[in-house]
């Protein structure tokens, strides 16, 4: 039975201080971006952006706390955030111009007077510097003119893409095993290459590249020893003789590494460390993850447990601080955003388990290590990835139920025998698919390998099928109606009304072809926004690493990387099945109410048609239940919608259907009206691959062979499958053995990921009348997890919808 | 003639039924019981017949459905009855109340009744329709999981589940039976070949004690647990502990004495601890509301638990 053991009191110490401790606001790093950008308007592309990072790297504080191994921080105090003005500002400055940052609902901040000021004083000079400003400016023509208030994609007039590029994974390989040293070495070889054949042809744009490799090599490198600069320091001034020998230890590390190949264990958890933080502080922490830690580290344990230079408990200790360095970790969102990523997360996502190149088990002692640190800190952050394969060990299964058990969702559980097959369909190659990670949420993609772009442009990449499908009974119009707005228009095609189709064929014409043309559209616009975000933004620090950017000379938004795609993701897949079998069952099968009955009701927003609304949800079969009648529609569903995704391309690459709401369902659903499933204007649209909340009503069985009437292959960027069960459905080992064996059967019937809250609804709702006594309840939302009393009151109504699965 | 298609009655059908039996299991339940155990969670499994049913919290309102089952009902036994808070919209709810002295279960407010908060409880099936709903789930049949048969007394619509477990049995599928043990030997019998496991339940070792709370004796019982471990069949002894009717050291001692001498037939002795959550499930059939007892605590239990490893058994508190 996997134990989980008591934690060390420094740990316990700082863990107390994480949970204790309200972020503020930093803005050290706003100060030496702005002033950069603004002294520097000679500067552009790739070489704006090293230069940028190689100044913070060079003047960016560096601080070390009481008591901490690893080390590396992107301001001046603990558990503070930076703010990166360069992806978008205009909201920030709207709010703290309201001054309701720190007295917000979800995610406050503090911000000291002095640097509200400066902010004050500065902050508009990036309403038109920012990438979202140039974003609007290059948006096509055809959607700013025609299809603004569609309700279906996220793109709008103005302020577009306010989340920078995120949910990627850097190559931690070649950072650990090769060092910043060499890279820099090969990348200044390439210049001196080009500088004697005299730069030809389009070789000055690789020769740009290799400049910027230089620069950034080298700053990563300085940023590390100015930590080891500063562990010398602490260390002469340290009264205590063992914390002195460790940071001199410390020094010796930050020394080292990023320069040369890690050594041991320390210097590797301190490299994929300080290298992931340096790409944080250059991009912003948006789902930038991890990928494969326990591959990364697993081998320097071995070695230093072998050489006998390492005990297995200080091992632990230092993954223990390690998780807490990433779970403090926070970015500000603005107010809108952190209702769909709620709970100061960073998603900063790590994988383990899986198989290896080769196909083997790849499980190995820092696999459990991991697990151990999530459930004996009670973290919500970082959430971690666990892939099962048909091999994986008893143990594993064992100690990953027991850290689900008692951190919520943690670890997710993926299935290798679909992911793979899914990746490969894009084109991968079998032994690069096996060594696959999970990327942001739940994306798919081989981690330092792929630029799988899986987030695409953030919050844009949501495309709301709900309101497509209700675009498509009401002639290409969002019936969606603003207190103030114009009279809603054509935005779509004019694919008739409701009350004038006479049979299902004609419903599902309609729903295809508004499907195709938002798909199409929606790849069009982030296609617009790549073209700016390649040239603006690019990021060489990850490009450092990325296998096939040195090798190129290209960027990995330029298309440098080995493999490229660009995820997708839908919202409100459970609804548009629900809403397409209800119209047949309604108006078509049993003739219950007309065509123009339902459509009535549906625009009145069901006022005066509870009745039938009743029909609806008492009598029609539903989405969620096993009853193949009702999960008719959701293969048409899944499938239309993949097909347009997965058909487009963009500049590196094809697209990649996903279907991974995370909150946007609480969120799209609330400008979202009244769908023919008997939802409610504003109601939380589908979580995930689920059917509408609280339809299940057979228990977890026939929830999951309803689920798998699609071909999850098609969405090799992610589905997501909240499942919650009652304690006491899986007490004791028999219980876990139970829930192994039904996701088991999930998997091997074409399931891709599931995630699992154990927690009753009661517990729930205690939780939200006494959040005092539920500090550390930590739940899984979506794509993440979070503390349950840290998220807003509609979220938190959401999770004690989503049905309980008991006996 | 046409001939009458044989039909089994069921009040409800649960998928990842992880109490009844090893593995994931779907059960069946069948409707009506010869016993009437004041404790019974599950009432509505007692009468045979369907049975109207009735859940407040469904009800949206007479005002929201213009009182349609007080309309359809054709002797008047639907009346007002008690107001409901509804959360939501923090407002009074009109609810109805069903008067079972007149009412005779004939439906017609729940044909009506889209909520379902009236609705018929104890659904006819087919041995064609029954097989296949619960084949839907056999992907998830495994660790010795399977299909049980459970009730009321699935024992008295013995034909039928015959002819269901014989079907499933011929696609290999596991199956449980699970037992009040109050049938004639014979009845038994017709499942033997088609059963892999009995859930078998037993009362108390007091025949008179049982006769007063279950209003049968259990000698018919005892006989059929003995001649199913003569036979090679394997049991597992399910044991609901009731304070103040079977939890006394003797009767557990006695009980005890009695598994033992069951021998290998006995895989696993489950004591199932007495809990109050049926309790709310009878204003849903009915006006009564039933009796109700303190739960024993885990350190009696332990305890039971401990008397019945002194004989040498396998046992588990549920």
């Amino acid at each position: 039975m996997f134990e989980f053991k008591p934690v060390t009191p420094r740990v316990q110490a700082i863990r107390e201080k994480y949970r204790n401790t309200r972020p503020k606001v930093d803005i050290n790093r706003y100060r030496l971006v702005t002033e950069f950008y603004m002294n520097n308007p000679q500067l552009t592309g790739i070489l704006k952006r090293a230069k940028n990072l190689r100044n913070l790297f060079e003047n960016m504080p560096v601080l070390i706390n009481e008591n901490e191994v690893i080390v590396g921080w992107q301001g001046a105090t603990y558990r503070c955030c930076a703010l990166y003005p360069e992806t978008s500002f205009n909201w920030f400055m709207k709010e703290l111009r309201a001054g309701t940052i720190p007295k917000r609902e979800q995610d406050p901040y503090d911000i000291d007077p002095e640097d509200e000021k400066y902010l004050l004083e500065t902050g508009d000079f990036w309403d038109k510097n920012s990438m979202s400003a140039i974003v609007d400016e290059y948006m096509p023509r055809y959607h700013r003119d025609n299809m603004i208030g569609n309700g279906v994609l996220f793109f709008g007039a103005k302020d577009n893409c306010q989340s920078p590029v995120g949910h990627f994974v850097a190559n931690f390989w070649n950072a650990t095993q090769k060092g910043f040293g060499a890279i820099r070495d090969e990348a200044r070889a390439k210049m001196a290459q080009y500088e004697e054949e005299g730069l030809i042809g389009d070789t000055i744009y690789k020769y740009n590249f290799y400049r910027a490799i230089d620069i950034v090599s080298e700053g990563i490198i300085h940023w590390s020893k100015r930590y080891a600069r500063e562990c010398e320091r602490l260390a002469a001034i340290e009264e205590n003789p063992e914390r002195k020998k460790e940071l001199l230890e410390m020094a010796d590390c930050l020394d080292w590494i990023m320069e040369h190949p890690c050594r041991n264990f320390h210097d590797a958890v301190q490299c994929i460390y300080l290298y992931q933080l340096s790409m944080c502080m250059d991009g912003q922490q948006h789902g930038i993850s991890y990928g494969r830690v326990d591959q990364y580290l697993g081998h320097y344990y071995e070695q230093d447990i072998a050489n006998g230079t390492i005990t297995p408990e200080y091992a632990q200790e230092i993954m223990d601080l390690f998780y807490l360095k990433v779970a403090e970790c926070n970015k500000i969102w603005s107010e809108g955003a952190t209702k769909s990523g709620p709970g100061y997360t960073s998603g900063q996502l790590m994988t383990l388990g899986g198989v290896d190149r080769d196909g083997n088990d790849a499980t190995n002692p820092v696999t459990y290590m991991m697990l151990q640190s999530a459930g004996r800190l009670v973290l919500h952050d970082p959430p971690q990835a666990l892939r099962i394969h048909d091999n994986t060990p008893d143990e594993l299964w064992e100690a990953a139920i027991e850290t689900t058990k008692k951190a919520g969702g943690v670890p997710t559980f993926e299935y290798d025998g679909v992911i793979i097959p899914a990746l490969m369909k894009r084109g991968i190659p079998l032994e690069d698919a096996r060594n696959y990670c999970l990327h942001g949420c739940v994306e798919p993609g081989v981690g330092g390998y792929e630029w799988a772009q899986p987030g695409g442009t953030g919050t844009e990449s949501y495309l709301n099928i709900a309101n497509a499908m209700l675009l498509a009974i009401n002639n290409g119009i969002n019936p969606m109606k603003f207190p103030g707005a114009p009279e809603p228009k054509q935005t779509g095609p004019a694919t008739g009304y409701l009350y004038e189709m006479n049979s299902m064929d004609e419903v599902l014409a309609a729903v295809k072809t508004q499907f195709d043309f938002f798909c199409k559209w929606q790849c069009a616009n982030i296609n617009a926004w790549e073209s700016m975000s390649s040239f603006h933004n690019p990021l060489p620090m990850v490009s450092a690493t990325m296998e096939g950017c040195m090798e190129s000379g290209k960027d990995v938004q330029c298309g440098g990387a080995k493999y490229n795609s660009t995820g997708n993701s839908c919202i409100g897949l459970g609804n548009v099945a629900d809403s397409l079998n209800i119209i047949d069952y309604v108006c078509f099968k049993k003739k219950l109410a007309t065509t123009r009955e339902l459509y009535d009701a549906i625009m009145a927003n069901w006022e005066g048609y509870e009745e039938l609304r009743q029909i609806i949800n008492g009598e029609v079969p539903r989405y969620g239940n096993g009853n193949p009648e009702a999960d008719k529609y959701v293969d048409f569903t899944a499938s239309t919608y993949a097909k347009a995704i997965n058909k487009a391309t963009g500049p590196r690459g094809g697209f990649s259907a996903g279907c991974y709401p995370v909150t946007a369902n609480v969120i799209f659903g609330w400008f979202t009206w009244a769908t023919p499933d008997g939802r409610k204007c504003g109601d939380p649209l589908t979580d995930g691959i689920s059917n509408v909340q609280g339809m299940d009503k057979n228990g977890p069985v026939s929830f999951l062979n309803s689920v798998l009437n699609f071909d999850q292959t098609e969405y090799g960027n992610g589905t997501l499958c909240n499942m919650k069960f009652h304690p006491t459905a899986l007490k004791g080992a028999d219980g876990n053995m139970k829930l192994r064996t039904i996701m088991e059967t999930y998997f091997q019937e074409g399931g891709m990921e599931l995630q699992l809250n154990i927690v009753s609804s009661d517990t729930l709702r205690d939780a939200q009348k006494h959040p005092e006594n539920y500090k550390d309840l930590v739940v899984r939302v979506a794509g993440f997890s979070a503390y349950f009393v840290e998220v807003f009151k509609g979220c938190q109504d959401d999770l004690i919808s989503r049905t309980e699965m008991s006996m | 003639m046409e001939e009458k298609v044989l039909t089994g009655r069921i009040y409800d059908i649960q998928g990842f039924s992880v109490q009844d039996g090893p593995g994931i299991r779907t059960t069946a339940f069948l409707k009506g019981c010869p016993l009437r155990c004041p404790w019974c969670h599950s009432p509505e499994s007692q009468a045979f017949y369907p049975q109207l049913s009735w859940i407040n919290m469904r009800c949206l309102g007479t005002e929201a459905c213009d009182s349609r089952c007080i309309k359809a009902c054709p002797k008047g036994a639907i009346e007002l009855g008690d107001t409901r808070l509804d959360a939501k919209t923090m407002t009074d709810l009109q609810m109805v109340h069903v008067n079972r002295d007149i009412c005779d279960n004939c439906g017609k407010c729940a044909e009506v009744c889209h909520p379902h908060a009236l609705y018929i409880c104890g659904e006819d099936y087919t041995v064609d329709q029954l097989v296949e709903r619960l084949l839907q789930d056999r992907k998830f049949f495994k660790m010795g999981g399977g299909v049980t048969i459970s009730g009321g007394e699935c024992l008295c619509q013995v034909e039928f589940v015959v002819e269901v477990i014989k079907r499933l049995k011929e696609e290999g599928i596991n199956i449980a039976i699970d037992t009040t043990g109050f049938a004639p030997w014979e009845t038994v019998q017709k499942v033997l070949p088609y059963t892999d496991l009995f859930l078998y339940d037993l009362k108390h070792m007091d025949s008179e004690k049982h006769k007063q709370m279950v209003g049968v004796p259990n000698e018919l019982i005892l006989e059929n647990a003995k001649k199913l471990a003569e036979v090679g069949a394997k049991m597992q002894i399910r044991i609901p502990v009731i304070p103040m009717f079977n939890n006394d050291e003797e009767n557990i001692r006695k009980t005890a004495e009695f598994c033992k001498g069951l021998g290998d037939a006995v895989t696993v002795i489950q004591l199932l601890p007495y809990h109050n959550l049926g309790v709310t499930k009878y204003l849903r059939i009915s006006d009564k509301p039933v009796a109700e007892a303190t739960p024993p605590s885990d350190k009696q239990m332990q305890r039971l638990k401990s008397i019945m490893e002194e004989y040498g058994l396998p046992v588990t508190i549920h």
